[in-house]
């Protein structure tokens, strides 16, 4: 088997479902990531959906899903023979993972600073709703709440209803991520000087980095961009994103310019061939073609026509006969089509695992990026409750089996 | 100046738009030299774009968004169509440990600057190519942008009210997560390369990193056969969970109650009225079921208040709670995003001074240092002539030929 990118490095992951992308990304990589959870299991265990709909810690799908290839032990953080054992597990760690408020760590006697003194090349990296300091430090947070202090919250949905959030947990992925690639950036540097130090992720500042379009035309343009269902403003005039179509809907918009020309060329000449009235006509040279450069009725009276276009067409032939002419139509797919796209099984996107213990085996996305070097797959299903504890405990730290059950009896694991 | 985290590591970026661009921006914050190669012949669509300008749009060099997205690198111009295009690429390749770009896949093996021809060249350079589909595949050659990869990985399926169709934020995703990865990649590999010598090729497509957000539906979908559709602000683990109207015109906060514990903190902070004891909304599950008529009453309480009261009355009170800001709330009303300078203001030669985004993760002993974004071609010369070590005859032969805008 080819090597991971960051084999040979292990993570202690104390993260709740703020934090899961982090160590779910880093354990593809090839780190060994070992989740500790409260005895009895991770809260977060407990967010639906579940298998068989039928809540149960060991069952919960949101669990599965962002906790691939981790090992779990159970240790009470909060009593001191389990900050002992911490400390001992920090020895043999590169990075710690944790989204806890600001200070809790500081408070058990494992913050930082206090860590450092076991191991100096150690990194931290904390995900929080807000960071580590500053007036809204303490602050509680969630996907939503986040997505509404960060600005993007305000731009999606109908002008006539409230903001909407978007479906999946959009910004605890994306800050998962970005702290991931803040841990790497800090592991390299740690490897060259053997200096650690600590990662300080806000979810409200990762938000807030997906509006760098609307904050300058706010600042230069003084205008505020609002929600505006599937019309979406990039550049200088909204142009629609999202159009219904015979069966469902797809994404297609007008881009400017040689990049879009190929495909609003072809879009026009298919809409002619329907016999369909077709405004498009009027552009006379679609390489030079600038949807801020005609009024906004002009506008409108294209994307008329081309809404009556989608509507007679079902999504597989704007798909398909989409892609023969050029037009790069995407279908809004649900999970179900997902699942049978052709591109991802053609580039070989799906992995099996079996969950023995609930007689199931299910598809879980493989990969995050290809390299032709390195695999760095999702390998392995996420961990039972404990799972690793005699793994880590008796033949790693050498605790005998007299100490677990006392250990156990005390609730420390 | 401290020293940062990627000192010494040197980038040739031909990334563009958003989704290329970030990935060099990310490297060049945290002290990587960083080389955007660009062209006049064809900019940049950041450069391109008529947003917003102070002095002409058509100025490929007034642009904020560009500016935004193109942080502490260095500009220089070269033809990658000119017949002598190739001199200055193998000179980059062998100056370069990262060669990062996001054309449409196919683009750069038809000009003949593909990964193996660069690898020929430096046998151990780190490329990175990021698209909409990935390298691969029957849809690999087609372009995408930000909504090809919302619309293919589920997540607009997922987002909107459950009687309306598909909405979208009018801020990007994919095209700001996928440079993270990538970006991610790169470092790793840069580490991997330490280690064991060998270089390597990244591809990361845009769909596939989406896909990832919503396994849980997708698992939902083959385990229980459910296919999740959009639900508004409802989520099943929380109530009420909602975006209430507030004092003022489109003022709203975003409230979450999840536990217990909050459920109690939440009634007592808005003074615990009667109906906050009726049976009905005792437990999650029964207010769940009478979500309805849960959301009117907390909405009666929430209009007699401005969004900021209702945020710190509940956050005082232990209960998750966020104002749904404007851009003007972000950039002049944001006491947390200045404590964590979101945006350092820094001179542009052409736009002035303004605020320029750090990245929203903080290393605390290496921190980002942001410089402003290069006009087009603005080091094109110092590139040449320092970095790839061209002698000055060399330098003025090639722009007077033509290769270097």
């Amino acid at each position: 088997m080819a090597d991971s990118l960051l084999g040979g490095f292990r993570a202690l992951d104390l993260t709740d479902e703020k934090g899961f992308v982090c160590g779910k990304i880093l354990a593809a990589l090839g780190v060994e990531v070992i989740n500790i959870e409260k005895p009895g299991g991770d809260p977060a265990r407990g967010i639906p959906p579940f298998l068989h709909n039928t809540p149960h810690p060991e069952e919960s799908l949101y669990w599965f899903a962002f906790n691939t290839d981790k090992r779990s032990i159970t240790l009470n953080l909060e009593m001191s023979q389990g900050q002992d054992l911490f400390r001992k597990l920090v020895e043999k760690a590169d990075f710690v993972l944790e989204s806890f408020a600001p200070g809790y760590m500081d408070s058990l006697g494992l913050g930082y600073e206090a860590l450092r003194q076991v191991d100096p090349r150690f990194i931290m990296t904390s995900i929080t709703p807000f960071g580590q300091k500053g007036p809204y430090a303490q602050y509680k947070g969630s996907e939503l709440t986040v997505s509404a202090m960060g600005g993007v919250l305000l731009t999606t949905g109908y002008p006539d209803r409230p903001p909407v959030r978007e479906g999946p947990d959009s910004i605890y992925f994306h800050a998962g991520v970005a702290a991931a690639l803040g841990t790497v950036i800090a592991h390299y540097h740690r490897e060259i000087t053997g200096e650690g130090q600590q990662v300080d992720v806000s979810l409200q500042e990762v938000a807030a980095s997906r509006t760098f379009n609307n904050l300058v035309i706010w600042e230069f343009g003084k205008r505020l961009l609002k929600r505006s269902g599937g019309v979406r403003r990039i550049g200088a005039r909204s142009t629609r994103w999202i159009w219904q179509c015979k069966d469902g809907y797809i994404f297609w918009t007008l881009m400017p310019g040689k990049f879009g020309a190929p495909a609003n060329r072809a879009l026009s000449k298919w809409i002619d061939e329907d016999g369909l009235e077709n405004p498009l006509n009027k552009v006379t040279n679609w390489d030079e073609f600038h949807p801020a450069a005609i009024s906004r009725e002009e506008l409108d009276t294209y994307q008329e026509a081309i809404a009556k276009f989608f509507m007679n067409h079902t999504k597989k032939e704007l798909v398909e006969e989409g892609l023969t002419r050029g037009i790069n139509v995407a279908p809004v797919d649900c999970p179900a089509d997902v699942i049978e796209s052709h591109q991802l099984k053609a580039r070989d996107y799906w992995v099996d695992l079996e969950h023995p213990e609930s007689g199931i085996t299910l598809s879980y996305p493989k990969h995050f990026f290809l390299s032709n070097q390195t695999e760095n797959f999702v390998k392995r299903r996420a961990p039972l409750i404990g799972e690793y504890n005699e793994d880590i405990y008796v033949k790693e730290l050498g605790l005998s089996s007299t100490e677990i059950a006392a250990l156990k009896k005390a609730s420390v694991i | 100046m401290e020293k940062q985290a990627l000192a010494g590591i040197k980038v040739v970026d031909f990334g563009w738009a958003i989704a290329g661009a970030l990935v060099g921006k990310h490297l060049g914050d945290h002290g990587a030299q960083v080389v955007r190669v660009e062209s006049m012949t064809r900019p940049d669509l950041g450069r391109a774009d008529q947003t917003v300008s102070t002095t002409s749009t058509t100025n490929p060099n007034d642009n904020p968004m560009f500016t935004h997205l193109n942080t502490s690198k260095y500009s220089m111009a070269l033809n990658l169509k000119h017949p002598r295009a190739r001199e200055v690429v193998d000179r980059l390749s062998r100056w370069a440990d990262v060669v990062n770009a996001n054309f449409t896949p196919g683009t750069l093996s038809k000009l003949g600057f593909g990964y193996e021809y660069i690898r020929g060249i430096k046998p151990d350079i780190i490329m990175a190519e990021g698209s909409a589909y990935g390298q691969t595949g029957p849809l690999a050659r087609q372009w995408g942008l930000d909504g090809t990869g919302a619309a293919l990985s589920g997540y607009l399926h997922l987002t909107g009210w459950p009687d309306r169709g598909p909405v979208a934020p009018n801020v990007p995703y994919g095209d700001v997560v996928l440079p993270c990865f990538t970006a991610m990649a790169i470092v790793a590999a840069l580490d991997y390369r330490r280690r064991t010598g060998k270089g390597q090729y990244i591809d990361a497509g845009m769909i596939e990193v989406c896909i990832h957000q919503t396994t849980p539906a997708l698992l939902d979908w083959e385990a229980n056969r459910h296919l999740q559709t959009r639900n508004g602000n409802r989520i099943a683990y929380a109530a009420p969970h909602g975006v209430f109207p507030c004092q003022g015109d489109d003022r709203w906060c975003a409230i979450g109650v999840f536990t217990d514990d909050e459920w109690e903190a939440f009634c007592h902070a808005i003074g615990d009225p009667p109906w906050t004891k009726e049976p009905r909304f005792a437990t999650l599950n029964s207010r769940k079921e009478n979500e309805d008529a849960l959301e009117e009453l907390v909405a009666e309480w929430t209009k007699q208040h401005s969004a900021e009261e209702v945020m710190q009355i509940m956050q005082a009170a232990g209960v998750p709670a966020g104002v749904a800001q404007t851009m003007q709330d972000l950039l002049e009303h944001a006491p947390q995003l200045k404590e964590r300078e979101f945006l350092v203001p820094l001179k542009h030669p052409v736009i002035g001074v303004f605020g320029h985004p750090t990245p929203p993760y903080k290393l605390l002993k290496t921190k980002a240092q942001v410089r402003t974004s290069p006009c087009l071609g603005e080091h094109t010369e110092y590139v040449c002539t320092q970095l790839l070590g061209m002698s000055d005859e060399e330098f003025v032969e090639l722009s007077q030929q033509g290769v270097l805008r």
